[in-house]
């Protein structure tokens, strides 16, 4: 299960993550983050309520963030927990995000 | 535990891990490292082991041992020896790093101690997932 959600902060889109980034999530992610990255020039993806990724996920963040990257919009991760993070770190391309702390989020 | 090939049985999957971490007071590190690995396997033999819609196509079981947790994962998909397959090269361009291995890349770094058999028409991999003993 996954939830996603959209709304404007501090000049960002935010898109809220909420539940698992699995193999049965992924495109529904990928398709919500996408879609945030055609609508606003700074994107930010809130992984606060991110319980659990996998590669399927990470995948879905990371093809996200190539997206961006072509199309000049500015794209950032915020707020993911430490195993959340450390999946993105053993992933070794978290250099394709900017990651911050705590704003946009 | 048996699995059908069909990515719902992922929740299944997942559920059967957590009552088994619970059962033996696992931290929830550990419980996730478990749940993580067990998915890109299970999902690599449904995608790409030819496994999708063949009944009781994998099998899983997880042991304590003294100094981790034993995971055992076999299914009945094409050969494939995930301890095998190359390390991503790190200056590789990126759509292909992010095309496939990623999971499998995953598994290395958390798991330990890897074996893999061809049998009787199974994959059969056994691997560790690594806990640290007290006092050492």
């Amino acid at each position: 299960m996954i939830e996603v959600t959209q709304e404007t902060r501090a000049g960002w889109l935010v898109v809220g993550v909420k539940g698992r980034a699995d193999a049965e999530t992924a495109e529904q992610l990928e398709a919500a983050l996408r879609s945030a990255v055609d609508q606003h020039s700074k994107v930010a993806a809130d992984l606060g309520a991110l319980d659990y990724i996998s590669s399927a996920g990470l995948r879905a963040v990371l093809q996200s963030a190539r997206a961006a990257q072509t199309k000049d919009v500015e794209f950032a991760v915020c707020g993911m927990s430490a195993p959340v993070k450390k999946v993105f770190g053993m992933s070794g391309m978290q250099h394709l995000l900017t990651i911050h702390g705590e704003l946009p989020c | 535990m048996v699995l059908n090939g069909n990515l719902r049985e992922l929740a299944r999957l997942t559920a059967e891990i957590e009552q088994f971490c619970g059962l033996h007071g696992l931290a929830e590190d550990v419980e996730f490292d478990l749940v993580l690995v067990l998915e890109e396997l299970f999902v690599n033999s449904v995608r790409h082991g030819g496994c999708e819609g063949v009944e009781d196509a994998a099998e899983v079981r997880l042991t304590m041992l003294a100094d981790g947790i034993a995971l055992e994962y076999a299914d009945r998909g094409t050969p494939f020896d995930p301890t095998k397959t190359p390390v991503p090269d790190a200056t590789a361009p990126v759509e292909e790093r992010l095309a496939g291995g990623l999971g499998i890349h995953l598994m290395r770094q958390i798991m330990r101690d890897f074996e893999y058999h061809r049998l009787d028409g199974w994959n059969r991999i056994r691997m560790r997932r690594p806990i640290p003993v007290e006092g050492t």
